[in-house]
């Protein structure tokens, strides 16, 4: 019998999801080294003084790159969030509970801080609140 | 200890020392300020924090410790990849190295003239 999208969530979120958190974690990694990347690049406009940093700056001041910042920190809320529950696994601290903690930790504390930032980012920068 | 098991230790000791500077870090160049709030990051904003030695020193650290964990992740991710020779591992470590080194430089550079 052909097993239900139920019984196959139910079975990858149990299964696999040190997988998933495996892949996240790396996927995660590169994209924020590209980012200091292009961080750093930017930054360096700062020794060509005022008027230099501050066209390099401005492209990033519109709501299309706002929301990408917005996106920014939800990659690292997710790479830390993950890396914390790594962390605790590695110092045996996990309790035997590696999925549970992918759901709690990772996916749940991660998604409450990301929102805890994004939401004053999003009203503040985005749509010019305050 | 081994080489490899200092740098499974390294990577998580940068990894918690880039969770207490990355939130500061989000807090300083978002929230601390109302023009900051409103995503309005301009040279005399930065540089105005920068020129106190402190906090170049805190931005150096921040940067080198970021460096220091995001090139040993990548080195993570290429041994991954599979059995890699002697030879083959030196080039991967001494590579990262030069870039990271380069890219540290870029870095620090930005405060030379503020």
């Amino acid at each position: 019998m052909t097993p239900s999208l139920r019984e196959v969530v139910a079975k990858y979120r149990w299964t696999f999801s040190g997988m998933v958190a495996w892949a996240l974690q790396r996927v995660t990694g590169v994209l924020l080294l590209f980012y200091l990347f292009l961080h750093v690049h930017t930054i360096s406009k700062l020794s060509q003084g005022p008027a230099a940093f501050n066209e390099a700056i401005a492209t990033f001041s519109s709501p299309f790159f706002k929301c990408l910042e917005i996106g920014l920190l939800g990659v690292v809320v997710l790479h830390a969030s993950n890396g914390i529950r790594i962390t605790l696994l590695d110092l045996g601290l996990g309790g035997g509970r590696q999925r549970q903690l992918f759901w709690t930790l990772t996916v749940g504390l991660g998604l409450a801080v990301f929102l805890a930032g994004a939401i004053p980012m999003f009203l503040f920068a985005v749509l010019g609140a305050g | 200890m081994s080489w490899n098991a200092l740098e499974w230790y390294f990577q998580r000791v940068t990894g918690g020392l880039l969770l207490v500077l990355l939130s500061a870090h989000f807090w300083v160049e978002h929230f601390m300020t109302a023009p900051l709030r409103r995503g309005d990051l301009t040279f005399e904003t930065i540089a105005s924090r920068i020129s106190n030695p402190t906090w170049q020193a805190i931005d150096i650290g921040f940067l080198v410790v970021a460096l220091v964990h995001g090139l040993s992740g990548l080195r993570n991710i290429i041994l991954d990849w599979g059995r890699l020779g002697p030879r083959t591992l030196r080039a991967v470590n001494v590579g990262l190295a030069i870039i990271g080194v380069i890219w540290a430089w870029v870095g620090i550079r930005a405060f030379s003239r503020l």
